[in-house]
């Protein structure tokens, strides 16, 4: 038996690890195609302006005093992040926003998939189903915030006086004025608002799952829920994962649609991180104080989208 | 034959690529664009000879359909009249104007003339912002404006604001209402309440206690009862006073209101959603200026005989009348405006008097003239509505000379514009609805929290 040995050659080794320096940068960027560079430049210089420079600038007053009255400030370095995480206003906002985001998103998921799987049944008629259910998504908020607002109000809302109207309640309720409702009412709206978004996504996903995976689970015995939870669930979930991922960043941010139909109030029931940014900024003047308010909740949200991307990628991973 | 003549782009391999001159110049021109592209200034220079040109912007927060009308009718005359400056007016209302020019002034775009409220003058002249307009002042007839209401803008001996009309608070009432219940019209808070109580019905609202933190309704309603009472929400001092044995009871009247009398949904009120009910029937009394007229015959044509206004209720009977708010909306010249000549010619042109009764006829009994003798013109009085509403004009125009803007007692303050901007007094009272926090607890609080925002805005006071 004989063995033959491949003697391969030694893999060459870089003896100074290149190291990404601004010289390095310059350098790579002589040696670039500069029609093509001349090109993207443009482009550029937008990115720059309209990304990345309002990022920065928020970073950067966020470590001053800045006052929307005052031309000049100075540099209070992370003062600001300590007179906020003092601050129980602020911690009030954020159990807020987490609240407002989680319900919105559960609420909108839930709703968005069961009308894509009853969507998905059925056969007549179905495209002008789709149509109307994706009606609240084509709203404007401004529409939805206004509209909502004279529905729900106590003394004209249709709402209200068809409640007292059925005899179901025995004076006109104000479901935007009363501490105990306040929430559940905005958190309502917003997923009815939200839901057809997920319902879209979901229904073109559910197009997708060939159906002779069903056809074979039924002859296994599969029965409707593990149909659902090993083949429909395995399928969708990646879309779903996605629009999770980015409504959690939309709903976070989200500030016309609270701030319309409440103004953040009663008090402080329904004030989120974005309105409370919004009225320490331009109510307040304390634009410093509201850069480190967002500068925070860019934080959190860069955070909470590595987590959510992780688990897609596991998915990913188990998919494959 | 390969060319790189003009208009030719290089297309051999060798010379396909520009030189490092080229490349800057490209960069440099697409730089340059972009930037041109991003903020051209069309404004012309003045001309050396005197004649006013440019691009001239106006701010104003007439929003209502014939005000505006005559915004932009003025400027199109300005315009005739000055054929090298054009007048571009942008409208806002009242909340979105206050963001805006706090916005605008951080980043250095504001307007060349603005309509403002009082207590935005105060602020503004915190920040060297505006400039003098004596010299135009002068020119109309200094005389002519109530001196109450140039002092408002008055500061260092010079005056920064001009009025351009004037209306007070009164309270508004539906005499329909009160025959059929057999009231008489009350004078003090305590007839007030036991009337509002009794019009209170499943279809109509005694009295609407508006809340909401977007706007300063509650801060209003609240200095009404701490002027009856001889007491202010400012000290002497400078200071924040919520907690005065007058501002407790006056907190405690208005919540008990609330519960008593008013819809639940008006915690989230501004100014418009009050005003609305009552324009459209479902309140019996109200607290307004002159606009509730054309509100009223706007929304509900049907109730227009039925509504009158008399002063506001006093503590006791016997008591005198006082202002509890009175508002001459001012006509302001940005410091920062490249067009300050074109901007005072345009304001002088607002005032010339047949232009400017037309603008007092474009809302009848709300907008009341800055200039005394405009208010017995025959021209001014020649109009059917102020005829109509004769007494409750004269109710109007009694209050006038008895009050000013909110905390501006003491003249132009920043504190005044803090404590009707903030929401500080509107929260307090929400604080106090919905969590049935006590009324001495909630208003130490709102003290301390407007007496520290006063702070910040480097007021010094005597604590």
């Amino acid at each position: 038996m004989s063995s033959i040995t491949v003697n391969r050659p030694p893999a060459p080794t870089d003896p100074s690890p290149r190291r990404r320096t601004v010289t390095g940068l310059w350098r790579r960027l002589a040696r670039a195609d500069k029609v093509g560079v001349a090109f993207v430049l443009p482009s550029m210089v937008a990115v720059i302006g309209l990304l990345i420079y309002p990022v920065l600038s928020s970073v950067y007053y966020s470590l001053t005093d800045q006052n929307l009255l005052r031309r000049d400030h100075e540099i209070v370095w992370l003062d600001n992040f300590r007179t906020l995480i003092t601050n129980a206003d602020f911690w009030s906002a954020f159990g807020t926003s987490i609240r407002w985001t989680a319900g919105s998103i559960a609420g909108q998921l839930l709703l968005g998939l069961l009308l894509a799987l009853c969507l998905d049944k059925v056969r007549r008629f179905s495209g002008l189903y789709r149509v109307l259910l994706i009606v609240p998504w084509a709203f404007p908020p401004i529409i939805i915030g206004f509209g909502w607002q004279w529905i729900l109000d106590d003394v004209y809302g249709f709402l209200p006086n068809l409640l007292t109207a059925l005899g179901i309640t025995t004076e006109n309720v104000s479901p935007l004025a009363d501490p105990a409702t306040v929430f559940w009412a905005v958190l309502g709206i917003n997923i009815w608002f939200g839901a057809p978004l997920f319902m879209v996504n979901i229904l073109a996903a559910l197009k997708t799952i060939p159906k002779e995976q069903f056809e074979a689970a039924l002859m296994d015995g599969a029965n409707a829920w593990q149909q659902f939870s090993f083949i429909t669930l395995r399928h969708i979930r990646n879309v779903i994962g996605l629009l999770v991922i980015l409504r959690i960043i939309w709903v976070f941010n989200n500030f016309e649609l609270l701030f319309l139909l409440t103004g953040g109030g009663p008090g402080n029931l329904t004030t989120t991180l974005p309105i409370f940014a919004y009225r320490t900024g331009w109510g307040l003047h304390q634009l410093g104080m509201a850069s480190a308010i967002t500068v925070l909740l860019l934080v959190f949200l860069l955070l909470m989208a590595r987590i959510a991307f992780a688990a897609l990628n596991y998915w990913e991973r188990e998919d494959s | 034959m390969h060319g790189t003549g003009p208009g030719r782009w290089p297309t051999s391999a060798a010379s396909a690529r520009p030189t490092r001159r080229q490349f800057a110049a490209l960069a440099a021109a697409s730089v340059a664009g972009s930037v041109t592209a991003c903020g051209s200034d069309t404004r012309s220079p003045n001309t050396p000879d005197g004649v006013l040109s440019g691009d001239l912007l106006v701010w104003t927060s007439f929003t209502q359909g014939p005000r505006a009308e005559w915004m932009q009718q003025m400027a199109r005359a300005f315009e005739s009249a000055h054929p090298d400056v054009r007048v571009t007016i942008e409208t806002f209302s009242w909340p979105d104007f206050y963001t805006k020019w706090t916005m605008g002034l951080a980043a250095g775009q504001v307007p060349d003339l603005s309509s403002a409220l009082p207590t935005h003058v105060a602020e503004l002249l915190d920040v060297d912002a505006l400039v003098p307009l004596d010299d135009v002042i002068d020119q109309i007839g200094r005389d002519r404006f109530a001196a109450a209401a140039l002092a408002e803008g008055e500061m260092g001996g010079a005056n920064y604001s001009m009025p351009l009309y004037t209306h007070a608070q009164v309270m508004w009432y539906r005499t329909d209402l009160l025959d059929q219940a057999g009231l008489e019209v009350p004078s003090t808070w305590e007839e007030l309440r036991h009337a509002a109580e009794v019009l209170t019905t499943d279809d109509v609202y005694g009295l609407s206690v508006p809340m909401g933190s977007g706007d300063m309704m509650a801060t209003r309603f609240l200095n009404y009862y701490v002027q009856s009472a001889g007491d202010r929400l400012l000290n002497d001092d400078g200071s924040a006073n919520l907690t005065s044995q007058a501002v407790l009871d006056g907190i405690a009247y208005w919540v008990d209101m609330y519960h008593t009398v008013s819809p639940e949904g008006s915690i989230n009120y501004d100014v418009l959603q009050q005003a609305t009910l009552y324009y459209e029937g479902k309140t019996a009394f109200d607290f307004n200026s002159g606009f509730q007229i054309s509100g009223v015959q706007q929304s509900s044509p049907e109730l227009v005989e039925y509504v009158a206004a008399a002063p506001l209720p006093r503590l006791n009977d016997n008591d005198s009348l006082y202002g509890g708010e009175t508002s001459n909306t001012p006509m302001i010249v940005w410091e920062a405006s490249d067009m300050q000549e074109e901007a005072k010619a345009f304001l002088r042109s607002l005032y010339q008097t047949e232009e400017y009764i037309e603008f007092l006829h474009s809302v009848p009994g709300g907008m009341l003239p800055a200039l005394s003798d405009i208010s017995d013109d025959p021209g001014y009085l020649d109009d059917p509505v102020l005829e109509q509403f004769a007494d409750t004009v004269e109710v109007i125009d009694e209050a006038v000379p008895l009050g000013t803007a909110i905390g501006m007692e003491n003249g132009p303050t920043v504190q005044a514009s803090i404590l009707t901007s903030q929401g500080i007094v509107e929260r307090l009272f929400q604080d106090i609805v919905l969590t049935g926090t006590p009324v001495p607890e909630a208003a130490q609080a709102a003290e301390e929290q407007l007496n520290s925002l006063f702070e910040m805005a480097g007021v010094e006071m005597e604590h």
